[in-house]
């Protein structure tokens, strides 16, 4: 064999190895080009746009984005996802942070009572949302249980009648999705917590027990502090899933958000936009404002916690 | 996707730890205390463990209860039927529209077709990723990887103009394709198939290179073998993912004869809210499969809440 032979040998193999590699990418990408990247743009091609499926189509210029701004409908939309996010979230890092410190003592059982709490987030959204219906509709099970362990009258006290309906009425509708929210999520999060729980050296608690720091001490003094990486990291997390709001509230309020819109959140404004009143541009247009407040709070979350899933 | 797909956490393994023997006591006075204080702590930990394991499996055994009532009986609060009966069962067969059966097959024909194509398409473009030398190989990942910053809400608008171009938002069967379509190949399993075939040595390759196979040949023969696992994973996660999907499916299908699990209980909740024996035997129908496969494999679900992050 000559040198000649060989290198062009090594030329056709390294010629090889770049078409098998553009042809293993190949649909991949081409789905990524359409549906995101292409998607992207022709969203902000149409936000300029009156632009529905029936109808004339006219350049509106930024007009979309100034409808945006005064219409009441979207601003309830975010005072929703708002209030839904600046509750659940807290809410749903206290219950999984207080699940992990539990679990994370070396009890027996342990196995059971992580998977009982990651069970609820097995089952799909639309399952559980129509469940939490049942339980919390006017004669279902949360209502019967509290009438039976003599809670009325404190809840009569607070203004919630015996027959109370909690995703009906306008004014207990949102902090019900709420709780179904915290509950079937607090598994997930406490996941999270063991993790960093279980980076924490056996050293810093064996020092506090010999300074005499008691349970509540040590967990305000050490624990709570040493988990400042997990608690950005989770929160974050939950933040910019929070401001995705869409199907628990779609399936207790309906299209229309009811009762009284106090379930429309951000997500479901755009789909009724899109879907129910043919206002695509427009939908695109909110779509972008979403989407620049997420991507912000990504970064943000990137800047915190490396570039680079790497798992 | 569940309402939100969170970006991908940092890499922590989560393995569930087995349980420890309890550390021997220590000496003296102090540690008599300490285990004075460490039996009522622990007999309080289990009181709230044990309330929370109820608080979460109470609603699920209340659904395969009530399941088994008749409509006026699901209103009273008895934990045994009376009377029993399977009218729930029957009319979620036989009298809703679509029924069980139905909804059921819509879910696994859209949830294996979502798993085949991320199989196929993970594992390829892993590989390319991973293995093989080409032009643009970094600059193209980085883009792919940057997707995940692209959340669905944003591009459902465009996407379901797409479609409709497309001919996929239809009544006819190719519209099944343009939810298979929109999830097919979901970033986080292409990353999880790169990872893991940059984890496998090279000199299994090189024996291969040596025996005169080209790189696909080695692709198929040598390197898809030995990423079982993997597979295992992206099989899971996407299944999962697209089984309790509701987002893209409410868009997309537009024949009821077509709706999957999710889909079809948010229509019946619009519709009958007063058959909840019905109503239960869907969730329990759209719950169960994803359960089943949870008991075979939980290790893999434990991963993947490290590798997917969070439903909102």
């Amino acid at each position: 064999m000559t040198a000649g032979t060989a290198s062009r040998g090594v030329r056709g193999e390294r010629r090889a190895e770049m078409l098998t590699g553009y042809a293993l990418v190949a649909i991949p990408l081409l789905l990524y080009a359409t549906l995101f990247f292409g998607a992207m743009l022709y969203a902000a091609y149409i936000s300029l746009w009156r632009w529905g499926l029936r109808g004339p189509r006219n350049f509106l210029g930024f007009g979309n984005y100034e409808d945006i701004l005064s219409d009441p409908i979207f601003w309830k939309a975010v005072t929703n996802t708002i209030y839904y996010v600046a509750i659940w979230v807290p809410l749903t890092m206290a219950l999984g942070l207080f699940l992990a410190v539990i679990v994370n003592q070396k009890l027996r059982g342990q196995t059971f009572f992580r998977a009982a709490f990651y069970f609820p987030t097995l089952a799909s959204s639309a399952a559980i949302t129509v469940v939490w219906l049942f339980l919390l509709q006017p004669d279902g099970l949360f209502n019967g249980i509290r009438g039976a362990i003599g809670l009325n009258p404190v809840f009569e006290a607070l203004g919630f009648p015996p027959n109370h309906n909690w995703l009906g009425s306008s004014r207990t509708a949102m902090n019900s999705i709420i709780i179904l929210n915290a509950w079937t999520t607090s598994g997930t999060v406490m996941l999270f917590y063991l993790t960093f729980l279980q980076t924490i050296g056996k050293e810093v608690y064996e020092a506090a027990a010999i300074d005499g720091a008691g349970a509540w001490q040590t967990f305000r003094r050490i624990t709570f502090p040493l988990l400042r990486p997990a608690h950005f990291f989770v929160g974050t997390l939950l933040l910019i899933g929070g401001l995705k709001l869409f199907d628990q509230a779609i399936i207790a309020g309906g299209r229309g958000g009811e009762p009284n819109n106090s379930l429309t959140t951000i997500v479901l404004f755009i789909y009724r936009a899109a879907i129910t009143d043919n206002e695509f541009g427009f939908a695109a247009a909110v779509g972008l404002v979403l989407f620049v407040l997420i991507f912000t709070l990504t970064l943000i979350q990137r800047r915190l916690f490396g570039q680079e899933p790497s798992w | 996707m569940t309402g939100a797909a969170a970006p991908p956490p940092p890499a922590a393994p989560v393995v569930p730890a087995a349980p420890t023997p309890p550390r021997p006591a220590a000496q003296g006075d102090v540690a008599i205390a300490g285990d004075r204080g460490r039996t009522i702590r622990r007999a309080i930990a289990y009181v709230l463990l044990v309330s929370y394991a109820l608080l979460m499996l109470v609603p699920f055994a209340w659904q395969v209860i009530t399941s088994f009532k008749t409509d006026r009986d699901a209103l009273r609060l008895t934990v045994i039927p009376d009377p029993f009966t399977l009218q729930g069962w029957e009319k979620g067969f036989l009298t809703l529209d679509p029924s069980i059966p139905q909804l059921f097959f819509n879910s696994v024909i859209v949830a294996a077709g979502v798993t085949i194509s991320n199989l196929v398409l993970a594992s390829m473009a892993g590989y390319a990723f991973a293995r093989l030398r080409f032009p643009g190989r970094e600059i193209l990942f980085l883009a792919i990887l940057g997707t995940l910053m692209i959340p669905d809400q944003l591009r459902f608008v465009p996407v379901y103009l797409i479609e409709r171009q497309l001919g996929l938002i239809t009544r006819e069967p190719q519209n099944y394709l343009g939810v298979v379509l929109v999830l097919a190949i979901e970033a986080q399993q292409l990353f999880l198939m790169r990872q893991y075939f940059l984890s496998i040595p090279r000199d299994l390759e090189e024996a291969a290179k040596i025996d005169g196979a080209g790189f696909f040949t080695t692709f198929l023969r040598v390197m898809l073998p030995l990423a079982g696992p993997a597979l295992a994973a992206v099989s899971i996660l996407a299944f999962q993912g697209a089984w309790n999907g509701f987002f893209w499916p409410l868009l997309i299908l537009q024949d009821q004869g077509h709706w999957t699990l999710p889909l079809g209980l948010f229509q019946f909740t619009q519709e009958f809210l007063s058959f909840w024996p019905a109503l239960m035997s869907v969730t329990i129908a759209a719950i169960l499969p994803i359960l089943v496969i949870y008991l075979f494999f939980q290790r893999y679900f434990v991963a993947s809440v490290a590798a997917s992050g969070v439903k909102g």
